[in-house]
């Protein structure tokens, strides 16, 4: 991650918790509360909207960043990755949790522009789901778009849930995303769609009822 | 790697299903065995009954796989094949997905464990019931054992009793003092998922162990929190890999010894006692030291019932038969007078002469645990046992007796010969010592 990035990613933190004292903050208080000059604040950007959804855009450029520093990661199973994902963009939002409260649904779920938290979430799971090799031809045959918006829309589920989560450390979420992702992984693996698609595909090539109907002729 | 069910109704699925699959095995091998039964046939069907049994609790992780090491232990109401499979239940449970370890160690810890260790193994050296160990490496380069809780298991402390509850109520007759019992288990379990007890009591038990013969490891205060425990690595062999290596009866004579005097002196300074006598808890160390590793079960038995349960040895070995049954008496075990009442009679005897056995290593100045006929004779006692539908004696009695199960199974398994004067002048001096 570069400097800028870093820097910008810093300032959309303490942009957050400015919006928890005022959400309407100014731009000139925002570079007095992250010890910046107001220059180069408009240099990276150009109001107070463009700060806050950096934040998210920012927990995704945090957790590439994390992946790079664990060394197992290429043998994670697809389970393994999804619930590292998950946790740890959870991880990254739990000290800015009253934030996430706040905005998460209009500066992500809803909002009337396209997000690049979205954009970014989807090439994630992109990324993880094209390079798991341990699934079955027809689960890799489905990875495309729909599987991605489903995957994004099943994480702003997952963040409902943890706001709402009021176990010790989140326990309960932390479960639940075990869950969540072995069930997605034995369906990933389970070869029995393969096998119920020869099945489908046999049928359909040499079907008896299709001769029955049409009648035979010697 | 697999997920943790902890609702009540998930747990209850795996319970039923368990026993399905037993009920269905029993069924197979009954019709087998109608045309005749042999050895080997038993054999193989206590083992695959028992790996499915095991297959399933470890998939429960938590109370539920408690209970499988219980019976472990416990041999003698067990065949040889389905205690050993049971056994694995210390050890062999799948670990949690390494993600889920990673945000544990953020949550609990602060960072991520690539930023707080400089080294640590994704991969877990051992899953057990409530957590799984990872090895580490601090900043300092010490080796380091990293303890790390399952998300939930808590949660199913209540719910795993309140299940195995609901089954006892249905064929005890005093219910109500079925209560006790759990009440103890319960609190016994609340304080084993608790990290930060434990690491404590890591720590009394380094101060009071850290001898030429004995190893136990240091708590890292810093690195700790209620649901992760971290310690210093003791490097060794557990009983299984010592067997393995054949080694001659010297050695095992002096592994042995260790072990009994371990548990005499925890006797002779104070009340605390291990109270998980399982072969994985304790090793062989590389410089020939008994090193204990968990101190998750570690009980504090009240003075009133300790002084009593410690009289019974030296009562038994004097044959004083009206002081044991005063004993037996006044640790909840008889009811009445075994002159009188035939049920009581039944209870006074089998406990008179279970005692007898028990004290049998303490009758001489050395001990063979690894005579075969000692072995069938404490298995016969425990297979004899007079199970009635009431519950009976001390609820420190589930403790005590899993202690002394256990340390005598350990040396049966090792086969050791052990000294046994000084831990029967230990017993009486500590006797003496307790004012009531």
């Amino acid at each position: 991650m570069n400097k800028i990035t870093e820097e910008k990613i810093q300032i959309s933190k303490s942009g957050a918790l400015l919006y928890l004292k005022n959400p309407r903050f100014s731009m000139s208080a925002l570079a007095e509360e992250a010890d910046i000059k107001p220059d180069q604040m408009y240099e990276y950007f150009s109001n107070r909207r463009d700060v806050l959804d950096f934040f998210y855009e920012g927990l995704i450029l945090e957790y590439k960043e994390s992946i790079l520093s664990i060394d197992a990661y290429d043998s994670f199973s697809l389970s393994e990755k999804l619930s590292n994902l998950a946790l740890t963009i959870l991880d990254l939002m739990d000290p800015y949790r009253e934030f996430v409260r706040k905005t998460y649904t209009d500066l992500v779920v809803c909002s009337s522009r396209q997000t690049t938290f979205d954009n970014h979430f989807r090439e994630e799971l992109k990324a993880i789901y094209e390079s798991d090799k341990n699934q079955s031809r027809l689960s890799s045959f489905l990875n495309r778009g729909p599987l991605y918006g489903a995957g994004t829309y099943n994480f702003h589920l997952l963040v409902r849930f943890w706001l709402k989560d009021e176990s010790a450390g989140s326990q309960k979420t932390m479960e639940f995303i075990d869950k969540w992702t072995v069930f997605v992984e034995e369906l990933h693996y389970s070869s029995i769609l393969d096998r119920g698609f020869d099945v489908a595909k046999f049928i359909y090539y040499n079907s008896p009822f299709s001769n029955a109907s049409k009648g035979t002729t010697s | 790697m697999s997920d943790f069910p902890s609702s009540k109704y998930d747990r209850g699925k795996i319970f039923a299903k368990t026993g399905l699959k037993v009920g269905t095995n029993y069924a197979k091998h009954y019709l087998k065995n109608l045309r005749g039964t042999d050895k080997e046939r038993n054999s193989e069907f206590y083992n695959q009954t028992a790996e499915q049994i095991f297959s399933e609790f470890t998939k429960l992780r938590g109370t539920a796989l408690k209970i499988a090491q219980s019976l472990s232990i416990d041999q003698g109401f067990l065949p040889d094949e389905f205690s050993e499979v049971m056994t694995q239940a210390q050890y062999s449970v799948p670990p949690i997905n390494r993600s889920l370890v990673r945000s544990i160690i953020k949550r609990e810890l602060g960072s991520y464990p690539e930023a707080l260790f400089e080294s640590f193994d994704t991969e877990a050296i051992a899953a057990a019931s409530i957590g799984q160990v990872h090895a580490a490496r601090l900043k300092t380069g010490e080796k380091v054992a990293v303890k790390i809780q399952y998300p939930g298991v808590r949660d199913t402390i209540a719910s795993d009793l309140g299940l195995a509850k609901s089954l006892f109520k249905r064929f005890i007759k005093n219910k109500a003092e079925l209560d006790g019992y759990f009440e103890e288990i319960e609190s016994t379990l609340r304080l084993e998922t608790d990290y930060i007890h434990e690491g404590e009591t890591i720590n009394r038990f380094h101060a009071r162990f850290s001898t030429d013969r004995f190893e136990t490891p240091r708590w890292f205060e810093e690195y700790s929190t209620e649901r992760v425990l971290t310690m210093s690595f003791l490097e060794g062999m557990h009983l299984k890999e010592f067997l393995d290596q054949d080694p001659s009866q010297e050695e095992k004579d002096s592994f042995g010894q260790k072990i009994w005097d371990f548990f005499h002196e925890q006797i002779h300074q104070s009340d605390e006692i291990h109270a998980d006598t399982h072969p994985g808890n304790f090793l062989l160390t590389d410089d020939e030291k008994l090193g204990i590793i968990d101190f998750g079960c570690v009980k504090h038995f009240p003075d009133s019932f300790f002084k009593d349960y410690l009289l019974l040895l030296p009562t038994h070995l004097e044959r004083d038969i009206e002081k044991i049954k005063s004993l037996y008496n006044r640790l909840g075990v008889l009811k009445g007078d075994p002159e009188t009442n035939q049920t009581e009679k039944k209870y006074f005897e089998f406990c008179l002469n279970y005692g007898f056995t028990f004290a049998l290593p303490y009758e001489s100045e050395t001990f063979n645990f690894g005579d075969p006929d000692y072995k069938e004779l404490i298995r016969g006692y425990t297979k004899n046992a007079p199970v009635g539908n009431e519950a009976r004696g001390n609820k420190h009695f589930l403790y005590s007796t899993r202690v002394h199960l256990g340390l005598y199974h350990f040396l049966m398994k090792l086969g050791a010969t052990v000294e046994t004067k000084k831990s029967r002048e230990i017993v009486e001096n500590r006797i003496n010592e307790t004012v009531v």
